[in-house]
């Protein structure tokens, strides 16, 4: 993230770095916010256990680099299946019961998985940052003055693909269709013969597999550590209330704008306080419009 | 005998009990796990006025407790004051806090709620952390130790009592909560705040001045904790983990009661020393297990018994009461 400090000197070339940062940044917090807003907006539940999948997913990619040398790309092939397995396998367990509950019960249920898989972690693989360090993650590519990460560009390229595939999904296919019906009103949706448990399965296996991707995706990139992933959950957040919990378009607008703040935050006031102006950004939207910037009808009455 | 309800009979033995502590016992590795029985016990109660009461589930209580414990270290290192001062100090920075809070509640339901407050307790860590020049920054402050009662500098003994009175004041708090107006409108709030608007309860003004109090409270004893533990590190006064503790100890005591806070913070303190002593001298890491009983204890305590350890035994009480008659 420091490619701002590497900056030729023409102005322009600031702005033309600042701008592709942020695009770069910004593709791969869509596709973690992108899970979190599905999950939302159709089953009306804050994961707030959401970052430790994120942290799951960098540390399957960890142990696959360590023990048997696996490149994140390709353990991606298997971690998407792994997670969609874990996403449906926890929804079963864990979420199934509380889907109906009050919003204080649906909220202790995630935050005490997160505490369990957070502390899982810890025990299991003590509190030391790890490093995933493939070739790629120490090229820099150098076009136009502006210089990247290659890692970076492939997290974004994949990332931007899968979002854009599950946008897809939910557009064109039929159970994509039933989904976003669900969502719309799952009492007409269950009048109209649809199987809402089996949406909601499918709709939390869908956005724990993005996230566990979104893992996988930063892993040459951040540490791994037990709570690594908080900084990215929090983030999270503030993208999806951003975009107006519950709507994808909105999850990615909120992504780049978040994005923004953050490299162009960073590269006038410093690194050390970029996370106070998102979180400032954050607290200005939820106070003044809880439905998110780009105002999804009805939004504003999804947390009552 | 004065007609007391056995919930309040409890009480008196929990309390009592800790009284008489200090009595027999001089070890300091018992006395310490009283002293934290009661100061967590006493943030959960303070938690409880307005997660379980109000309604108002804060997922970012730390923020008040961080006040009070960065109020008093900072009026103790940089000013020279007594700790007293920190206190009066933090609780004025709680309550002007806690009523903005309070207020966004009114505009913010459910998760909306829970995510405004993790984001406030989340910028006073990066402020704290980072403002270096100020604060210290992410070393933490050492709270020096200098006997008296001015100064907080207590023995274990006289800590004891001290984490008692502030026990007792928010077990008496919470009662005056489940038997006064305030309390019975705070709860039609809570229920329906359409229906209790409809009788005439001031339903925003309720709610902020159950968030401001919840938050004074908090702050107060996150000047006694600062003070009791001599150290203050802002990634663990304003954790989200402390925050989720809050409501941890509450939600298994029995959320919405007088003692559920105090029982909770008995059970799952102890469980923490217990384990935490067990599990010292293995590998690195591993005192977290208790980290993963609670998480899993929380998610079976909200969908098996959402009402909690006194919620268990009321039930458990009626139903005896019932075959005995």
């Amino acid at each position: 993230m420091d490619t701002a400090r590497r900056l030729g000197p023409a102005q322009i070339d600031v702005v033309a770095q600042l701008g592709v940062s942020t695009v770069l940044l910004g593709g791969i917090y869509a596709l973690v916010a992108v899970g979190l807003t599905l999950i939302f907006g159709i089953m009306r539940v804050v994961n707030f256990a959401h970052g430790e999948f994120l942290m799951l997913g960098m540390y399957v990619a960890f142990w696959a680099y360590t023990l048997w040398n696996l490149d994140p790309y390709f353990v991606l092939f298997v971690s998407i299946p792994l997670f969609f397995g874990i996403g449906f396998l926890t929804y079963v367990l864990v979420m199934r019961g509380v889907i109906h509950a009050s919003h204080n019960v649906q909220i202790f249920t995630t935050v005490g998985l997160s505490t369990a898989l957070q502390n899982a972690a810890l025990v299991l693989w003590t509190g030391d940052f790890r490093t995933v360090r493939p070739w790629h993650s120490s090229v820099v590519i150098r076009v136009l003055g502006m210089a990247f990460n290659l890692s970076q560009v492939v997290a974004f390229a994949i990332a931007v693909a899968l979002t854009l595939a599950l946008f897809a999904f939910m557009k064109w296919t039929h159970t994509g269709r039933v989904m976003r019906a669900t969502a719309q009103d799952h009492d007409a949706a269950t009048l109209m013969g649809i199987d809402t448990d089996r949406v909601y399965r499918l709709t939390f296996a869908i956005g724990i597999a993005c996230v566990g991707a979104a893992g996988v995706l930063v892993s040459p990139l951040y540490a791994v550590y037990p709570t690594a992933g908080l900084q990215f959950v929090l983030l999270a957040y503030v993208v999806v209330v951003l975009g107006g919990l519950g709507d994808m378009l909105g999850a990615m607008l909120g992504s780049l704008i978040v994005a923004a703040v953050e490299v162009v935050g960073s590269y006038f006031f410093g690194i050390a306080w970029k996370e106070v102006f998102y979180f400032t950004l954050f607290i200005a939207v939820l106070v003044f419009r809880p439905a998110g910037l780009f105002g999804q009808r009805g939004a504003e009455t999804l947390g009552a | 005998m004065p007609a007391l309800a056995p919930g309040r009979w409890a009480a008196v033995a929990f309390f009592g009990v800790a009284a008489l502590v200090p009595v027999g016992v001089r070890d300091a590795y018992l006395l310490d796990s009283v002293i934290l029985i009661l100061l967590w016990g006493a943030l959960s109660a303070a938690w409880n006025v307005a997660g379980g009461y109000a309604g108002q589930v804060s997922l970012g209580h730390a923020a008040f407790f961080g006040i009070g414990a960065y109020s008093a270290a900072l009026m103790t290192t940089r000013f020279q004051q007594s700790p007293w001062l920190g206190l009066l100090l933090g609780v004025a920075l709680s309550i002007a806090a806690g009523g903005v809070i309070g207020y966004l509640s009114n505009r913010l339901k459910g998760p909306y709620f829970a995510l405004s407050t993790i984001a406030f307790s989340q910028v006073l860590l990066i402020v704290a952390s980072r403002w270096r020049g100020f604060t210290a920054g992410s070393e933490g402050i050492p709270v020096p130790f200098r006997p008296g009662f001015w100064t907080l500098g207590l023995g274990h003994v006289a800590w004891v009592y001290m984490a008692l009175g502030v026990a007792v004041l928010y077990y008496a708090v919470l009662v005056w909560l489940e038997t006064s107006r305030f309390g019975y409108q705070l709860a039609g709030v809570r229920e329906d705040e359409d229906a209790a608007e409809a009788l005439g309860i001031a339903s925003r003004r309720s709610k902020v001045y159950a968030v401001t109090l919840s938050a004074a409270m908090t702050s107060v004893v996150g000047t006694f904790w600062a003070q009791y533990v001599g150290f203050v590190d802002p990634f663990y006064v304003f954790s989200i983990d402390l925050s989720v503790r809050f409501a941890l100890n509450t939600i298994i005591g029995g959320i919405g009661t007088g003692l559920g806070p105090f029982l909770g913070s008995l059970l799952i303190t102890s469980l923490e020393t217990y384990l935490r002593a067990t599990f010292s001298g293995m590998k690195t890491g591993f005192a977290g297990i208790y980290l993963v009983i609670y998480g899993t204890a929380l998610i079976l305590v909200v969908r098996f018994v959402p009402e909690g350890l006194t919620g268990l035994a009321t039930r458990l009480g009626a139903r005896r009461s019932r075959a005995h008659a």
